[in-house]
């Protein structure tokens, strides 16, 4: 009479335990990321189809830890040329005739303890894609990689180029253009 | 003490095996101690967590838990613990199926290219915070300024800044400035206040009665010229210049000796032989920053380092850094000054037929000094703070006599730093309350709080038609006005400034003003008819065109000149005067010399005679004196709002949050006072209580108290902090004095706790600090000295990246300012804990000054030691860490990962350095910690590359890694390698004496390197084995000769 009911609580206690433990080891990552923007901007035709380099948007990235949303009036270079209207594309006018920012919702976010750096990576020659997947065929951005610090080691193992002895340390100092080396330090990142 | 000895012990071999390694030293006979009762031997006050970690012991943390101490205890889980364990469970499963809160990202509508979002920029300016003005630059990030950093081009002040002039940032951020305008307590509108103040003017001028503008010194020559204007188009308008530490003294004596009203410019770098009495040069003194900077050139071992003797009352930051220093009464500074001058004037062939009088010094002391000052004539600089003319006049006799004139004293270029008259201002509390005055106008002045007769000038205030204050608050005066025009923050507005005749700075708003309030500029424009016709900016300029350009020939278009200059932030020009500079006497004229020192003798004769008096009336405790000065931190108590400064602790007794009354270890005894005894001192002005502070180095009959605390009116964090001594201020013939005699001293039985870090973090009389001499050093490089053994280790050589980073403090350049403890704060986002938590030595500084005496405890040696995590290679830390959250980096930094730390606080046990420092509290969201922090404006000043810490986790100094990396991504991006100089922390940037050097060991020409090689150099507790790679420079003493 009682079996049942022991064994209905213990298999919803294993359940519950097992879901818990998938979940709490999935917190805070949110591949496959991709809210709803208060413009409707395709990647996929700004990038993809026409061929925008990603930097001349987001010209930060090469100087800053952010890369940067453009302001509007960015947008209207090229907007303010073309006759196509859309009603995204009358928002964004609408916005820069009332000087009133838009308030984008962010897709890539890493927690407040993390320093990225978005120039160090440019200028090393990371391709954006590498993280960011691929933009230039995505109508609504969705964030593709984990952006956890796993997945953050697995590509700067690869690169971490350290010069281990003292042969290596002098073939750094003869070259006369510095090595990027991807730093492994928790201090590279975590300060 | 012979310093060699010390050196020898304090370095102890490891030759006689591993006992040597643990027994390093015994504790019970300290050179160098930091207070009294370490000295005694007395226990010292807590460890590093005392009383071990109460729950709830601290201000309402609310889930510290209320009602321990009756409560379970551990192991004693309850019913309710279970069900706590099971809610929690629960919820982390229902947060496993959550998503973070949405975050958005708002880009500028109109972007800029002059700021990218996340790029810091920095900006050339002149500091506001006192009336030094020296040349800053602001580093600003995303239209924040966040940081305040000295302007390394500028010729007069170099790239460090004192701890006051970096924390007015988080002054721009203070929750206490008023949002706009306010008429007779009312919030209003700027137009309406104008109608209201244009027509009293008109009316003011209509009954032919006085406008009055009382400031405080206006550094700023744009504004003087529209000050100018005000007494061209009013009848009957009158500045008044009011300082509440007054320099008046200085520029009436230079005005008898030479004809000529100025304050001296100094040059303490070509002073070999350098005097001061009671002149706190080097911590507040017209203009420390630039004092300390020329000081420290001839600091440095060599056959030309300079001899500092400095004679003073209280133990200043100047007197810890003096070759010799002597203790005397207030009212002994003058005999001391006749002393000198009788025996130079002696030396000079004169008959020395000074007044007889009596020398309550060691003569012997005194003729070896004058030996020294003849023999450095020309080279060699006396200085006083005194306020007593005669005693100036003195001083300005004795640097003729010396040759100084023109070379160490220069009057052709004055520094115009201070410009208050004392005189002017008693005339003017005199016309106030007689109601001949009409309209008064205050900028920049607090004499509710500061001036002696503050109820004078409160009733005073009430008798004027119209009174009108420009002040960022509803302080102490401002409460009594009818209109409050609120002046913008100087981060926020145009200016300029002038410190020294002929160094002209330029300031520029950081950021747009944050409040309702209006430039001082605009409202002086305004208010006297030309507000239509320019704005602060166009008059700025337009000075600058009409009245600087003409005087430079280097660049031919206005705009460029313009734009240097905004960019440079200062420019240097010969006086303004092109006629032929007045003439100065070369030696002093025939009597100057006797009839000054006549002078002292009679005032000073006088002075003593009231004490003896006072003491022969029979008060109990009566015959003593009292000294007041000029806190390092608060200046003159308008910064008490700042909590950084509050929490800085002073340079001398480390005390925080709160003044004290200093009194001699041997005063002490013989009344049975403890540190924290409150006290009552009475002057013939008045009355204060105040805990007592057992200070070495006091004079004996004196007490030291600290002007700037104690303000009824300024803000959460300044209200009520220590006591208001401006009271005890008097006018003596004319000047500010802010020195008493015949002071009786009472105990009340009431005892306070100090906030002191002093005793805390105490590393048990280990040889913490060394000390060496020129002849040790000679013999180092002789060679004679044998180089020490290394010492053995159990570690593996760890192999480095491409850097390892150092640092080299030198204790011999370091005079204690504090100016790195304020620029690591506000760099690396550090909290402001408060005076309880202070107490409870959870102060959350990262960078600490430990002030080390030794010798006799009525006159002892000082040294101020700056202690911060060591980064050592073999870091005791990181050994103990259960979860791998403090390790070596590859570039020898010892980094801690806040997001692995799980407190277990085994670190901060078993750090030899007492430097990590533990988040006991949020103290970014908790109400207990009303700081800047908790508060969303006061978090403007943050730092966005620095996390900031939350509760539960341990932090210490990181070398500022996040500076490092930004530097190394700039080579990076700017295809080159790192050279020596891209990386500086924020305290080695901050230091006026270049005390603290970082760089590259791993590079041997780093000059972080070659300090490190040098003689001098050692590393603190290198027995341990930690190999430290922070490193520090002996401190070279001069052998006694005399």
């Amino acid at each position: 009479m009682r079996l049942p009911i022991v064994i209905f609580v213990v298999v919803g206690l294993s359940l519950g335990a097992g879901l818990t433990v998938r979940g709490v080891s999935r917190l805070g990552i949110h591949q496959g990321y991709s809210p709803e923007q208060p413009i409707a901007f395709p990647h996929r035709v700004h990038a993809g189809d026409n061929k925008i380099p990603c930097l001349y948007c987001h010209s930060a990235a090469r100087t800053s830890r952010h890369a940067g949303i453009p302001s509007a009036s960015l947008c209207m270079n090229c907007h303010s040329m073309l006759e196509k209207q859309t009603v995204e594309i009358e928002k964004l006018e609408e916005a820069v005739q009332q000087q009133r920012p838009i308030s984008w919702v962010k897709v890539h976010n890493v927690p407040d303890f993390v320093y990225f750096n978005h120039s160090q990576h440019v200028v090393s020659g990371v391709a954006c894609q590498k993280c960011h997947g691929a933009v230039e065929q995505m109508d609504r951005i969705e964030q593709v990689s984990p952006l956890t610090m796993g997945w953050c080691l697995t590509c700067h193992r690869e690169h971490a180029n350290l010069p281990t002895g003292s042969f290596q340390r002098a073939a750094l100092s003869l070259s006369t253009k510095p090595t990027p080396v991807a730093g492994l330090d928790c201090a590279s990142c975590h300060y | 003490m012979n310093p060699s000895q010390k050196a020898d012990q304090a370095a102890p071999s490891c030759k006689s095996g591993k006992d040597d390694l643990i027994n390093i030293r015994t504790p019970d006979a300290p050179t160098h101690w930091r207070s009294v009762d370490e000295l005694r031997g007395r226990a010292r006050r807590g460890g590093e967590f005392p009383g071990g970690l109460p729950a709830g012991a601290g201000p309402g943390d609310s889930s510290s838990g209320g009602g321990d101490g009756q409560g379970h205890g551990e192991g004693d889980a309850t019913r309710r613990d279970f069900l706590s364990l099971v809610g929690f469970s629960l919820t982390a499963a229902g947060v496993a199926g959550c998503r973070a809160p949405v975050q958005h990202a708002v880009p500028l509508t109109v972007g800029s290219d002059q700021m990218v979002p996340g790029v810091s920029t920095y900006y050339a300016t002149a500091c506001a915070g006192c009336a030094s003005s020296c040349s800053l630059l602001v580093k600003q990030r995303d239209g924040r300024p966040i940081k305040i950093e000295g302007n390394g081009e500028s010729p007069l002040f170099g790239g460090g800044a004192c701890a006051t002039g970096q924390a007015t940032v988080l002054s721009l951020y203070d929750d206490a400035r008023l949002r706009g305008p306010l008429w007779r307590g009312q919030p209003s509108r700027w137009a309406e206040i104008d109608r209201a103040v244009l027509d009293a003017l008109a009316a003011a001028r209509a009954q032919k009665r006085p406008v009055v503008l009382l400031s405080g010194t206006v550094s700023s020559p744009s504004l003087r010229e529209i000050i100018a204007e005000w007494g061209r188009r009013t009848p009957g308008f009158r500045h008044v210049v009011y300082d509440a530490i007054s320099t008046s003294a200085l520029r009436a004596a230079a005005a008898e000796s030479f004809a000529q009203p100025v304050n001296p410019h100094y040059a303490f770098d070509k002073a070999a032989m350098v005097v001061g009495l009671e002149a706190d040069f080097l911590g507040t003194w017209l203009s420390p920053v630039e004092f300390a900077r020329q000081y420290a050139v001839l600091r440095q071992p060599g056959p030309n380092r300079s001899f500092h003797v400095q004679f003073e009352s209280g133990l200043s930051i100047t007197g810890t850094n003096a070759d010799l220093r002597v203790p005397l009464a207030p009212s002994e500074l003058g005999l001391a000054a006749v002393a000198l001058w009788t025996r130079l004037s002696r030396r000079a062939g004169g008959d020395g037929a000074a007044p007889a009088a009596a020398e309550p010094f060691d003569g012997r002391q005194l003729d070896a000094i004058a030996d020294r000052l003849w023999k450095h004539r020309g080279e060699s600089l006396v200085v006083t703070g005194s306020q007593d003319v005669s005693v100036q006049r003195l001083i300005n006799a004795i640097n003729l006599l010396l040759g100084n004139l023109g070379k160490t004293v220069d009057l052709t270029q004055p520094s115009l730093q201070r410009q208050g008259d004392d005189g002017a201002m008693a005339e003017l509390v005199q016309k106030m309350n007689s109601g001949q005055v009409h309209t008064l106008i205050l900028y920049g002045v607090n004499p509710a709080y500061d001036y002696p007769d503050a109820g004078a000038f409160i009733k005073g205030l009430e008798k004027v038609t119209l009174s009108i204050s420009l002040a960022d608050r509803a302080d102490e005066t401002s409460a009594h006005v009818h209109a409050i025009c609120p002046d913008h923050h100087f981060l926020e507005s145009w200016g300029d400034v002038e410190p020294i005749a002929g160094h002209y700075g330029l300031s520029q708003p950081i950021i747009a003003p944050l409040f309702d309030t209006r430039a001082a500029a605009q409202s002086l424009l305004t208010w006297v008819g030309l507000g239509a016709a320019s704005d602060p900016y166009h008059s700025l300029r337009d000075f600058w065109q009409k009245n600087l350009f003409p005087r430079q020939t280097r660049t031919h278009g206005f705009d460029a000149f313009w734009d240097q200059a905004l960019q440079l932030g200062f420019v240097t020009m010969p006086p303004s005067s092109p006629t032929s500079p007045p003439k100065l006497p070369t030696t002093p004229l025939p009597g100057e010399g006797q009839a000054a020192a006549r002078a002292v003798v009679a005032s000073q004769t006088a002075a003593q005679q009231k004490g003896a008096a006072a003491a022969a009336a029979g008060q109990a405790g009566a015959g003593y004196e009292l000294h007041l000065y000029e806190s390092v931190a608060l200046r003159d108590g308008r910064h008490a709002n700042n909590p950084w400064l509050q929490e800085l602790p002073d340079p001398v007794t480390k005390v925080t949050w709160g003044n004290v009354a200093a009194v001699a270890p041997q005063l002490a005894k013989q009344l049975g006072l403890r540190d924290g005894d409150v006290v009552a001192i009475n002057t013939d002005r008045g009355q204060i209580e105040l805990p007592v502070f057992v200070q070495p180095g006091q004079h004996a009959r004196t007490i030291s108290v600290a002007l700037g605390y104690g303000r009824q009116k300024v803000g959460k964090a300044g209200q009520d902090v220590g006591v208001n001594a401006f009271p005890l201020t008097a006018m003596v013939d004319g000047h500010r004095r802010y020195a008493a005699t015949g002071v009786t001293l009472q105990k009340t039985g009431r005892r306070e706790a100090l906030a002191s870090t002093q005793t805390q973090f105490a590393m048990d009389g280990r040889p913490i600090v060394l000390e060496t001499t020129a002849e040790e050093l000679r013999k180092h490089e002789a060679g004679v000295e044998e180089a020490p053994e290394p010492l053995p280790t159990l570690w593996k050589a760890r192999l480095h990246g491409a850097h390892n980073w150092g640092m080299a403090i030198d204790l011999n350049a370091c005079t204690g300012c504090s100016a790195c403890v304020v620029a690591c704060q506000a760099e690396n986002n550090v909290p402001v804990v408060g005076k309880d938590q202070v107490q409870r030595t959870r102060i959350m500084h990262w960078l600490r000054i430990d002030r080390y005496y030794s010798g006799p405890e009525d006159n002892p040696a000082s040294l101020h030691q700056p202690m911060m995590c060591q980064h050592c290679a073999n870091a005791p830390c990181e050994t103990v860490c259960p979860v791998l959250a403090t390790t070596t980096s590859s570039e020898g930094l010892n980094q801690q990962a806040y997001n692995r730390c799980i407190g277990t606080r085994y670190c901060a046990n078993n750090c030899p350095y007492k430097v990590r420092r533990f988040n006991w509290y949020n103290y970014t969201q908790n109400d207990a910690f009303d700081f800047n922090m908790v508060s969303p404006l006061g978090r403007m000043v943050l730092n966005p590359d620095v996390s900031v810490r939350s509760r539960g986790v341990m932090e210490k100094c990181s070398l500022c890694v996040q500076r490092i990396q930004l530097a190394k991504n700039t080579a990076l991006k700017e295809v080159r390698e790192m050279v020596d100089g891209d990386v500086q922390t924020a305290c080695a940037q901050s230091c006026p004496t270049q005390a603290i050097v970082f760089g590259d060991l791993q590079d041997p020409k780093s000059r972080v390197s070659r300090l490190l090689d040098g003689p001098r150099a050692y590393r603190v507790l290198e027995e341990l084995g930690t190999r430290p790679n922070v490193g520090y420079l002996k401190k070279l003493r001069h052998v006694e000769e005399t």
